[in-house]
């Protein structure tokens, strides 16, 4: 698999139509010390679409993530995002602008509620500083108010209103899942980057947070970027496949596209590597 | 107690016109919604009942047509309900959680014009039945969400159906008031279904002033004002739904308040504290087996505290008085945590009640008194006093209803029939149902019952269930599974031995409670089936099985039983929606099952179909060992308990 090919997707008629790319990625490089994790990977992400990442373990896909949002700065390559053509994402930029992700090991604060966890999304919008805060009465309680109700029309989306009191800690998986995307959500992203969103998911778990995930990008028009195990899932719910291998891409299309191509099926099933 | 006349109030939107009028600024209903209590006062109920019955008139609703509503109890449903009634067509509520094909069903069998469907979920199963519900011409919907891609052209936001209302209210402000005059007593405003134990539900006619009037009957017997909340939980299709959350909450004020989803009904109703309760038997005991299993994980010292309080205020039940140290120790703060501190009046119905759950909520204060009544009779027509301690009676009957006992044997038991004035005029297209079952004037039952000597009526069970074994042992199956399910480890039983030489027992365990024991036994599980297979589960049903024989008729005890590998459910017919077990669906289902029961084998096999909560369909097989239940049991089982 020396000459990598890439397949262009060509939007056939059942395709959704979609807005200009909010993101640009341009031969991006990332290597950790002789381990080249990302090698000349260049893509776009367009307004309103589901984007899946998928390929083998070890592939690269979470690295993809980490340098979208700013956690780590690739060695070469440029990210255009919001007009501003960058040579790696800065992280508070990112989550000012209107990027929210999920992780793969679910990282909420465990002692805290639901509803707690959720108002931590809100923090980049609150204005009033601290001692506005400590005061408590005033511009800050109206303040959080405001963001209490915004917080409620996540919690009433995701249905997980008989939680909203309990600590995230005692949540089953499944749930917590729930919660950390409502934690997302909360921002009000543009685009929303989900680490695996349905590992270790059971069926029914897996099919409301397929639910969820589309119903986000329909009611709110989000942009979503997601990392995905499951291939069942990926094909059903997203509009375009980008198809990661060893840190290079192999395959960008529409699930139809991907599944035909000739690359993405020798990754997947192996073949020897030269 | 004041009412409004029922002579010049004769229809449920003039009752309401009359309670905006007189109380506009006062609480009629609260919705829990995005956190908070959201009050609708009754110029604001009338307000959206106008609107919504002036666009239902420009859609072509009118007088006779059915309008059908599926959905979760709340604000809208109830007031599209209203909606519908102020216009003169009548309405048929559906249980939410009914599959495609039961609400393809009755939306045929009905006609149904239009459609109230609150969410995606509900639209779905109405769109994908196509030819079926031919007569649907207008689906109205009240949560957009999901909604975007549906082009349906039947499809109207309730939203925006209530704005385009209020235009056409603001055109000609008297034409809502003319609609609402020209409603009439007689016209029937639901048609309500029966539980249909046996077979498809048939839909009872109740008409406008019948409902009205039975509603002031009942209060007669049990008063409620404009003081008293209520907490619907319960499905609104059912009779006793009806009557209390738009009988009583129209004709006595009562405010009513909707949950915020099911899952929240038992925080929802600890913040609203209500005064007036109505659950069904499976809820009452629900409550007690989640407080037993929540005390479970308590400190050695609660469980203490829990043990001994329950005991003092058991043992002060049956003696007809109230502990007051079990109160200060215990119960107080149970009603408090379980929101029952300001309940006044508490009641069950639907099915009967395991006499234990009974005892122990008396003991903790909260006055629970059983009623029982029909659908065909509006509803109760029966309730106890609650002077004395009575857990076999449901109480004698109401004022100016008539209940005697036809063809009764030596002992005084046959079938229940009764007739008062405000009973149902028969059943919707059905002529020869509603023969069969109103005869002179009289609603015949199906149950077997007795009157005690005070007058109050017992009632047994239905009467073709009542069985005799091949040696003439005659016994009531319901009476001895209430008897069993007082455990908190036992869900669902079904009793056998109709026609067989002995009584047998097919269980559903309780999973949440005996997941929980497993647990702390240490005993490994990954499923409700395997949970079941488990032998020390078995022991610990046993044990159970063993001490509700002790209670039993030497002749009427069980002698085997098997741990079924799932739970009864009425997605696949076992149970009806208001949670009654089909006897006939079940013999049929596991006719392997009950052979094995009664042809000495050690196990029982099982080939059957299943249908999955999405509606798929799949085949089980299972091997269920099938339990003896000795003579006495020794030490070792009982430590199994």
């Amino acid at each position: 698999m020396a000459e990598a090919e890439n397949v262009r997707a060509e939007p056939s008629a059942q395709t959704r139509v979609f807005g200009e790319p909010v993101l640009t990625l341009e031969n991006i490089e990332l290597g950790f010390g002789g381990v080249k994790a990302i090698d000349n990977v260049s893509f776009e992400v367009r307004k309103g679409e589901v984007l899946a990442i998928i390929g083998p373990n070890g592939a690269g896909k979470s690295s993809m993530l980490n340098c979208i949002n700013g956690f780590y700065k690739p060695q070469s390559g440029s990210i255009t995002f919001k007009g501003r053509k960058l040579p790696a994402m800065d992280p508070h930029f990112a989550a000012a602008n209107g990027v929210a992700r999920t992780f793969q090991n679910i990282a909420l604060f465990r002692g805290m509620s639901t509803l707690d966890n959720l108002m931590t999304g809100r923090v980049l919008k609150m204005n009033r500083g601290f001692l506005w805060q400590a005061l408590y009465w005033g511009p800050a309680q109206r303040e959080e108010i405001e963001h209490r109700a915004y917080v409620e029309k996540v919690i009433d989306f995701l249905e997980i209103q008989a939680i909203r009191r309990t600590p995230v800690g005692r949540l089953p998986y499944g749930l917590q899942k729930r919660v950390e995307l409502g934690r997302a959500l909360a921002m009000e992203p543009d685009i929303l980057l989900l680490d695996e969103p349905m590992a270790g998911m059971n069926v029914e778990e897996k099919q409301d947070m397929s639910r969820f995930v589309l119903e986000v990008n329909e009611e709110f028009g989000t942009t979503i970027v997601l990392i995905e195990h499951d291939m069942g899932v990926v094909m059903d719910i997203s509009d375009r496949v980008v198809v990661l291998d060893y840190g290079r891409k192999i395959a960008d299309g529409t699930p139809d596209e991907v599944r035909a191509n000739q690359h993405v099926i020798d990754a997947y099933l192996g073949v020897a590597h030269d | 107690m004041s009412y409004p006349d029922p002579t010049v109030h004769d229809t449920l939107p003039k009752v309401l016109r009359h309670n905006a009028r007189s109380h506009p600024d006062e609480v009629a209903l609260r919705l829990k919604d995005y956190g908070i209590w959201h009050e609708t006062t009754w110029a604001q109920y009338l307000a959206q009942v106008r609107s919504t019955a002036l666009a239902f008139r420009e859609l072509g609703i009118g007088r006779g047509d059915v309008v059908a509503l599926i959905g979760d109890n709340d604000v809208d449903w109830i007031a599209t309900e209203l909606a519908a009634h102020s216009v003169g067509a009548m309405t048929l509520g559906i249980y939410r959680d009914a599959l495609e094909e039961e609400v393809g069903y009755l939306v045929d069998y009905a006609g149904a014009k239009l459609v109230f469907a609150q969410d995606q979920e509900q639209v779905d199963k109405l769109i994908s039945l196509g030819d079926m519900a031919a007569s649907v011409q207008h689906i109205v919907y009240e949560e957009t969400r999901g909604m975007r891609k549906q082009t349906d052209p039947r499809l109207h936001e309730l939203a925006v159906l209530i704005k385009r209302g209020e235009q056409l209210h603001q055109a000609d402000t008297a034409a809502f008031d003319a609609l609402v005059d020209a409603t009439s007593g007689e016209d029937v405003a639901i048609l309500c279904t029966t539980s249909g134990t046996t077979a498809h539900p048939k839909l009872a006619m109740l008409p406008h002033g019948r409902f009205i009037r039975h509603a002031i009957t009942y209060l007669g017997a049990d008063p409620k004002d404009h003081t008293d909340e209520y907490v619907s939980v319960l499905p609104l299709p059912w009779i006793m739904e009806q009557v209390y959350c738009v009988g009583f909450g129209l004709v006595a004020r009562m405010t009513v308040n909707f949950p915020e989803s099911q899952e929240t009904m038992f925080q929802d109703l600890r913040e609203i504290g209500p005064t007036f309760l109505l659950l069904a038997p499976r809820l009452w005991e629900q409550i007690a087996a989640d407080m037993r299993a929540r005390v479970m994980d308590a400190s050695s010292i609660n469980q203490w505290i829990f043990d001994k309080g329950i005991k003092l205020g058991m043992k002060a039940i049956e003696e007809g008085r109230r502990s007051t140290l079990a109160d200060v120790m215990l119960f107080s703060a149970l009603r408090d945590r379980l929101g029952f501190s300001r309940v006044r009046s508490a009641a069950t119905g639907g099915s009967a009640m395991g006499p234990e759950t009974f005892k122990l909520f008396l003991a903790m204060g909260v006055p629970l008194k059983q009623l029982y009544g029909q659908t065909e009779t509006l509803g109760a027509y029966t309730l106890q006093t609650g002077e004395e301690l009575d857990v076999d009676t449901v109480g004698p009957p109401f004022q100016g209803c008539e209940v005697t006992i036809l063809n009764p044997d030596s002992e005084g038991v046959g079938e229940i029939v009764t007739r008062h004035e405000n009973m149902f005029t028969g059943y919707f297209r059905n002529e020869e149902g509603t023969k069969a079952d109103l005869r002179d004037g009289w609603m015949h039952t199906g149950d077997a019952g007795f009157f005690d000597a005070k007058g109050r009526l017992v009632v047994i069970d239905r009467l073709k269930d009542i069985a005799e074994t091949a040696s003439g042992v005659r016994f009531s199956p319901q009476y001895i599974e209430n008897k069993l399910k007082f455990s908190p480890y036992v869900g669902e039983v079904v009793i056998l031995g109709s026609g067989r030489d002995c009584l047998t027992a097919i269980i559903c365990v309780r999973f949440s409670i005996v997941s929980k024991w497993a647990e702390k036994n240490r005993i490994g599980f990954t499923s409700y089936t395997g949970l079941s297979a488990e032998p020390r589960v078995y022991e610990l049903i046993r044990a159970e099985v063993e001490r509700v024989n002790q209670s039993l008729p030497e002749k009427q005890r069980i002698q085997r039983f098997l741990l079924l590998y799932k739970e009864l459910d009425a997605d696949d017919g076992e149970l009806t929606r208001t949670r009654k077990v089909r006897r006939g669906v079940v013999s049929e289902r596991y006719e392997q099952i009950i052979d094995s029961l009664y042809n000495g084998a050690q196990s029982a096999h099982l080939d059957t179909e299943v249908t999955f909560e999405d509606g798929r369909k799949g085949r089980v097989k299972a091997d269920m060992r099938i339990m003896e239940v000795g003579a006495a049991p020794t030490s070792e089982l009982r430590k199994a308990g």
